[in-house]
């Protein structure tokens, strides 16, 4: 699959400009990384990449392999293969998150689930994911902790194995140890699924577990830098300012 | 058969009744008249035999109800026309049924819709179904039963257990207590009686169902359970659970599977799309349509309009024929324009319009050849794989032993021939004629077009788009291999039978739009022994039509014909029915027949529910009464339900509404005596047009009394849900609890949600809290759902139901699992 971005600018619905005019190009199998200081566009991007409704496309165009997506509900772009990691998965009260995980399983594919061999699958995740106290009996996100959350929400993305993914701040909120723990799993889902992925992040702690190969450095609505590994080392000495300055 | 049942009765020793039949055809052995008087009241008191103090209970009852306002506060209930309702029902025609096999197939359906038998069988310890206003099927466990357990109808309990009945019957709820439990109180019939004896636990809970059968009927059992000493009950009320969304084996199924964007024939023959798919619950009466040619059959409600000339505008100015109905004249009958006119206004001798589609589409690879070999492969033809050989496919056309059958057998292996196709014929040892092939694109085309079982013949769309010409020649050689020639009335009369219902609908279709009108009839399966083996027919569906004369009446305009009902029948039903918008003509055909898209409002006329519920918890005792209601979206649900509750005993009220259009419905639980506790748990849901009013109210009157009040609503569109609650903590109520939590959920912008809580509390050192919250949907939400790959339609119920999920958990898993079903259902989009 390839995600193809074109000079896209978003807006909030009553009018205010956040993303303004951003071209990127990921496929399968791709690591890309976007970093840049808060209230940069990161995360609206991401959302507007998935259909959030509360934002509107006022130029350019998302692209799935050759295909407008703008007009597809986000239930179609799950379908199509995107998956979107957020920041602060929002609690439903009542839904029990593996019976939500199934749902979501099984329209995703338009195929029933086994139980037995699900249940297994989510096992095994939950171990590796290190989520002591069991997923199992929980609501969705109702009372989890921040690493509860982010765990979730790799233990998602893991089950229903997107062609690429988005994460928005995987490593916001966790400890060194989670930290560990949800890279090393990513990589995982990325080597054995072939996914492509774009990791949102303020911090380059994450990236010294996983090996990104693009890094597109985002402010004020636009990309500014964009390089390799190397980029996140001179982010790291010298911080956002040198490399927004630079392209002043 | 009344006369069976009184036998059975009386050989009958048991307490209860066992297991009744019932009669889905509305044949009432009694309805009193509607609207009330004095006479009515003492008319249902002597039909039910009852002793005098009954009768004086009604009459008192019946002086408050006429007394009474209507409560100034609340929905508005003036819609209710007290005049227009029948207030007794008594079905007649119980056939005898000891066990529940016996119970006729019709009655059966019915039950097995609300998950009678199943829940009887596996879970449930005794069930009780009232079927408009008498209770006709009571079964307890034998084991209940010796330890001194009572479950029984009203009815009954008043001529066998008169002293209990008179001590507590309107002790917990007098009739001047309210308008409607005066009037339950003058009327009621059935409902259940429960008594459950010192210390005795019931496992498992006891359980009724209630049903509005008849349009404009009231219903209004009466309930009292008693719960003596530490004993402990749970009984669980279920109003039309459990319904299966299509019918079986009628046009429903056709219908039903419909979808939007779909395309139909309209009344102008045009082929248009639907735009729009209404479903809905239909309880009342179904009309039954039957023409002169009776296998084109249909069934609709009473508003849905039909296009049709009725017969008294088009009669002969011919004086009438003695023993003859009044004649038809042909000139005017053409002459006429059709009408739409509602279902319920049609009568026999009128005549409705059968139309035949006109669009046409060519398709050139059908020529001569291929047409006559899908006619003989329709009549003759079957397809078989050989397993032996490795699942090789063979196509045989298999022909009688006569000399004309030999021909035609020879005259398919010449088609297929010149085709370019192999083909063999042979003589059977039996003499038959038989044409097999393996050729590959024959058997393509058959299958294809034709279909492959008897049953399952159909012809493809492409056939049915053809020119009339062209099929017309695929019909005739259909006829060469099954039609018959009849003489009758000296007419020749084709005729050919198949096992497909969907074929002979195409069949005639098609001659239709060659101009000839075929009457359709159903000769209805049947099942045999023959010499030891049981041997099935199949229905078989009979095209008939004749070249010479006029089928009947049937009269023909163009591409219509109008065809005169023979028949129009009643039904009770209670199920879904569908509803179309169609592009531009805003009709469509059922069986070939056209009806307009119904615009009419669902329900016109209303039904009225005033149930009274009363409880008894005496010391250390137990009751958990559970209601899920369902009522279909013209019933009045007014009910009053209260419990007595005594020393450290317990009373939980669960309550699921759903239903009905307006709903007046607060469980009360009165704490008289220390340490008594109360629950009430209620969820409602309020769709477009419903005003869901729920909610409870306790009074604590003695110390260390303890409550709780949970409740959930849900609104939708037009619908508004509200609570209405009271809380009373008394002087005498030293160390109240009370714990009052109520919450709404809003799915849209329109829809609504009230609270009224109300509290008198006269303690100080009453400990109470009490919370509310209203919720919308929230957009996040539904986009983290959706970005995980759920329709929005999938996204709204999975939130909903997490919102009640408290609640469910509360019910038995077959009750939490309707539950969820009825809620998805009623919060899904596409349900009109």
């Amino acid at each position: 699959m390839e995600l193809d971005i074109k000079d896209l600018h978003v807006a909030t619905v009553d009018g205010k400009e956040i993303v303004k005019g951003v071209n990127l190009k990921v496929k399968s199998g791709e690591f890309h990384v976007i970093m840049g200081p808060n209230g940069s566009g990161k995360t609206t991007l991401a959302k507007a990449i998935m259909g959030h409704p509360g934002f509107k496309i006022t130029k350019g165009n998302i692209f799935v392999d050759g295909k407008s997506i703008t007009s597809l509900t986000p239930d179609k772009r799950a379908k199509l293969g995107l998956f979107l990691q957020f920041q602060n998965p929002v609690e439903i009260e009542g839904v029990g998150f593996v019976n939500f995980l199934r749902a979501a399983r099984e329209s995703i594919t338009d195929n029933t689930v086994d139980i037995k061999q699900f249940m297994g699958e989510v096992r095994s995740y939950t171990e590796k994911l290190a989520i002591t106290n069991g997923i199992v009996g929980r609501t969705l996100n109702h009372g989890f902790s921040g690493g509860e959350k982010k765990k979730g929400e790799i233990l998602q993305m893991a089950v229903l194995r997107p062609a690429i993914s988005i994460l928005d701040e995987p490593d916001s909120g966790l400890d060194i140890d989670a930290i560990k723990v949800v890279a090393s799993n990513v990589n995982d889902i990325m080597k054995d699924h072939g996914m492509g992925a774009i990791v949102i992040t303020h911090y380059s702690r994450i990236l010294s577990y996983m090996k990104p190969q693009r890094v597109h450095v985002m402010h004020d609505g636009k990309i500014v830098a964009e390089g390799g590994k190397e980029l996140i080392l001179k982010l790291e000495k010298d911080g956002y300012e040198s490399v927004i300055k630079d392209k002043e | 058969m009344a006369e069976d049942l009184k036998a059975i009765l009386e050989q009958q020793n048991s307490e209860y009744r066992d297991m009744y039949g019932f009669s889905d055809d509305i044949d009432y052995d009694f309805k009193t008249d509607k609207g009330l008087s004095e006479k009515i009241v003492r008319e249902i008191s002597k039909i039910k035999k009852e002793p005098e103090w009954m009768t004086e209970k009604r009459l008192a009852g019946y002086r408050v109800f006429t007394s009474k306002p209507l409560p100034k506060w609340g929905p508005d209930l003036s819609g209710i026309d007290f005049n227009d309702v029948y207030y007794y029902l008594k079905p007649s025609d119980k056939p005898k049924a000891d066990a529940w096999d016996k119970v006729p197939e019709e009655i059966k359906r019915t039950f097995d819709k609300l998950g009678i038998p199943e829940a009887e069988r596996k879970f449930f310890a005794g069930a009780e179904i009232q079927y408009d206003s008498e209770v006709v099927y009571g079964k307890v466990r034998k084991d209940l039963e010796k330890q001194g357990v009572i479950f029984t109808d009203m009815d009954n309990a008043i001529k066998k257990y008169p002293e209990m009945v008179k001590k507590y019957f309107g002790t917990v709820i007098p009739p001047t207590d309210n308008k409607f439990a005066a009037l339950n109180t003058a009327v009621f019939s059935g409902g259940s009686f429960i008594y459950v004896p010192k210390g005795v636990k019931v496992a498992l809970p006891l359980q009724a169902y209630f049903r509005i059968n008849a349009e404009k009927a009231g219903q209004f059992e009466r309930t009292l359970i008693i719960a003596d000493e530490g004993a402990d009950v749970t009984y669980i009320e279920g109003c039309l659970p459990a319904e299966e969304l299509v019918s079986k084996g009628d046009s429903f199924q056709m219908i039903g599977s419909i979808k939007k964007g779909d395309k139909v024939a309209t009344h102008t023959g045009k082929i248009q799309k639907v735009n729009k798919k209404f479903v809905h619950k239909h309880n009342g009466i179904m009309f039954e349509i039957v023409p002169q040619s009776k296998g084109n059959g249909f069934r609709l409600t009473g508003e849905h309009p039909v296009l049709c000339i009725k017969r008294n505008r088009v009669l002969t100015k011919r004086k009438q024929r003695i023993n003859w109905n009044p004649e038809v004249s042909t000139k005017a009958l053409l002459e006429q324009n059709p009408e739409f006119v509602k279902a319920e206004n049609l009568e026999e001798g009128d005549f409705i319009v059968y139309v035949a589609p006109t669009s046409i589409e060519d398709d050139p690879t059908f020529g001569p050849i291929e047409l006559k070999i899908l006619g003989l492969y329709l009549a003759e033809g079957s397809i078989t794989s050989n397993k032996a050989l490795g699942g090789i496919r063979n196509i045989a056309f298999s022909f009688g032993k006569s000399k004309k059958e030999e021909a035609l057998a020879n005259e398919v292996n010449s088609l297929i021939h010149k085709k370019g196709w192999k083909s063999t014929t042979c003589r059977t040892k039996g003499g038959y004629y038989v044409v097999s092939s393996y050729a590959k694109d024959l058997i393509e085309l058959c299958e294809t077009n034709c279909g492959k079982g008897a049953k399952t013949k159909l012809l493809s769309q492409k056939l049915m788009m053809l020119p009339p010409l062209k099929q017309k020649l695929l019909i005739d050689y259909y006829w060469k291999g099954d039609g018959n020639i009849y003489l009758r009335y000296g007419k020749k009369l084709m005729r050919a039978s198949t096992a497909s219902k969907f074929l002979s609908y195409q069949i005639q279709e098609i001659m239709a739009r060659n101009g000839v009108f075929a009457n359709l009839n159903v000769r209805p399966g049947s099942e045999d022994v023959i010499l030891g083996r049981k041997i099935v027919r199949s229905d078989q569906y009979i095209i008939e039509y004749t070249d010479e004369r006029k089928m009947g009446e049937v009269r023909r305009k163009n591409n219509c014909f109008y065809v005169p009902i023979k028949q129009i029948k009643k039904h009770q039903f209670n199920d879904f029915v569908y509803n179309f918008g169609v592009d531009k003509d805003e009709s469509y055909l059922v069986k070939g027949f056209a009806v307009h898209n119904c615009t009419a409002p669902i329900y016109m006329s209303s039904s009225l529910h005033a149930a009274v519920v009363e409880l008894v918890a005496h010391k250390d005792a137990h009751i958990r009464y559970v209601t899920i209601q369902n009522w279909s979206k013209n019933v009045y649900n007014l009910v009053t339900q209260r419990a007595f509750v005594y020393r450290d005993a317990c009373v939980e009220w669960i309550d699921g509404n759903i239903g009905s259009r307006i709903n007046m419905k607060y469980p009360s639980t009165y704490l008289k005596e220390e340490g008594a506790k109360g629950e009430i748990l209620s969820v409602a849901v309020a769709g477009d047009g419903q005003i869901q009013d729920s909610g409870g109210k306790v009074y604590h009157l003695a110390p260390n009394t303890s409550s709780k009040i949970i409740s959930k609503s849900i609104s939708k569109g037009t619908g508004v849900a509200s609570y209405r609650g009271l809380l009373y903590v008394g002087k005498e109520a030293a160390n109240a609890k009370s714990t009052v939590r109520c919450d709404a959920l809003l799915l849209d912008e329109k829809s609504k949600t009230n609270t009224y809580p109300y509290m008198q509390v006269y303690r100080e050192d009453a400990n109470i809290t009490h919370e509310a919250s209203v919720g919308k949907i929230g957009e996040e939400q539904l986009f983290y759902l959706m970005s995980r790959g759920m329709s929005e339609e999938d996204a709204i119920a999975t939130i909903v139901l997490g919102f009640i999920d408290s609640f469910a958990k509360t019910l038995p898993l077959e009750y939490s699992l309707e539950l969820k079903r009825l809620i998805k259902l009623d919060t899904s989009n596409s349900v009109g």
